[in-house]
């Protein structure tokens, strides 16, 4: 599924829309809030899930190759993380929902 | 699926070609097209029928039309038989055109479901030969019809958008660059500083990607980078993280002024830390810096005492 699709599946805000948003097709996702464990995920482009909100997560994104950052739970971003993304290149997107609700739904929509 | 073991040829004027995508020898990138899209992401929909009781002139006449060389036999979605170009030509010169589809159609037709991965339908196509599969729901519904045009469309579409975001992702359209004899980079690291960390990461990744290396070796080389400037900058003193690049390997060294590691051996292991609630509530300090450098890394070694650590980690270009 298109990021840009599942972005609107979870009203999710695109804070930025980083290079290939249009195109980028969403294969493989990590949801945690220890970068460190990102980092241990040997998967290529994922979509990062997380609820923390700090400008780590777009280095750590952005070292991975991620596809994108979901921020759940509606949270309250550092100032300087949007400038981060920009960048970086890498799409910010932001949730009200809860992780385990976006989770749920992301699984629903790639047919998990 | 198949309703009979040795189903009739309903293709017309030879079995088309197989398809150039056989399951056991694509690249991974194809192959993982293939199963992720389903037949339903790729069939023709709502799929051009006639009834039983339709001469078979109509079937002709539909079949020009609409440029297909088959037609699904089908009443209130369920499926009856499949009349192709074949039977049209057996009419057209027997002279029954005006019979009807019911008494010249194929009857036992290999189905497809629409929520079968499309690596299936492709399959299909080499197994038997025939040049469309009509597609069923859950409920044996005749929804569409899968055609070798229509897999290779998808295939292809997929596939430019796999490049498109291939060459997103190259640097900037610069000459390609070898890799000079040896290349080396320093960035000083100042501890607490996460208002800079991960910018030498940042940095090596960008030249690993400028001299061309493979994206997962620069990956791994990344990660390794960034778990030994986030050490630093949370254990240490401050220090500098220096790469190396030959063709041949990468070499990071993360080098620091104290205070070292009490017991390396538990430093090394996989959830052991020491970092507090603050290190925390930044995402790291889950204990899992050095395991993550060693993973990622072909050679790995650590020297520490109280003067100093020293974290050394090689990666291997592949030839």
């Amino acid at each position: 599924m298109k990021l840009a699709e599942l972005a609107r599946e979870l009203q999710a805000e695109i804070l930025h829309a980083g290079r290939g948003f249009d195109e980028s097709e969403v294969r493989s996702v990590v949801a945690s809030d220890l970068m460190s464990d990102v980092l241990l995920v040997d998967r290529p482009t994922p979509l990062i899930v997380t609820s923390l909100a700090s400008d780590q997560v777009i280095r750590t994104a952005d070292i991975v190759g991620a596809l994108g950052v979901l921020i759940v739970n509606g949270k309250n971003l550092p100032s300087n993380m949007k400038t981060l993304a920009a960048e970086t290149g890498i799409t910010l997107l932001r949730t009200p929902l809860p992780k385990f609700e976006a989770c749920i739904r992301i699984g629903r929509a790639l047919d998990y | 699926m198949t309703t009979d073991p040795h189903p009739p040829p309903h293709s017309p004027a030879g079995p088309p070609p197989p398809l150039p995508v056989p399951a056991d020898q694509s690249p991974l990138v194809l192959l993982d097209l293939l199963y992720k899209l389903k037949i339903r992401d790729v069939m023709t929909t709502p799929p051009i029928t006639v009834t039983r009781k339709d001469p078979l002139r109509l079937a002709r006449h539909l079949m020009r039309e609409h440029r297909v060389t088959g037609l699904p036999v089908a009443e209130n979605g369920r499926l009856y038989g499949i009349v192709s170009m074949d039977d049209i030509l057996q009419a057209l010169e027997g002279g029954w055109m005006d019979n009807p589809v019911e008494h010249h159609m194929a009857r036992n037709v290999v189905v497809l479901e629409d929520d079968m991965p499309l690596a299936f339908g492709a399959s299909y196509f080499d197994k038997y030969r025939f040049g469309r599969f009509p597609v069923l729901d859950r409920n044996r519904r005749l929804v569409g019809i899968l055609t070798s045009r229509d897999v290779s469309a998808a295939v292809l579409v997929e596939l430019l958008q796999e490049f498109a975001r291939l060459e997103a992702r190259l640097p900037n359209p610069t000459p390609p660059q070898t890799v000079p004899r040896q290349t080396a980079l320093q960035f000083a690291v100042a501890p607490l500083d996460f208002e800079r960390a991960g910018r030498a990461s940042h940095e090596i990744k960008r030249a690993l990607s400028d001299l061309q290396f493979d994206p997962r070796l620069i990956r791994r080389a990344a990660i390794a980078a960034y778990e030994m400037e986030m050490n630093m900058i949370i254990h240490s003193k401050g220090g500098r993280l220096t790469v190396r690049i030959t063709p041949r390997q990468i070499e990071l060294e993360a080098h620091d002024t104290g205070p070292g590691i009490p017991n390396i051996a538990q430093a090394l292991e996989e959830g052991f830390t020491t970092a507090n609630e603050w290190i925390k509530s930044l995402g790291f300090g889950a204990g899992m810096g050095l395991p993550n450098i060693r993973r990622v890394s072909d050679e790995f070694s650590l020297q520490s005492s109280p003067s100093g650590t020293t974290v050394r980690a090689t990666l291997f270009c592949p030839p």
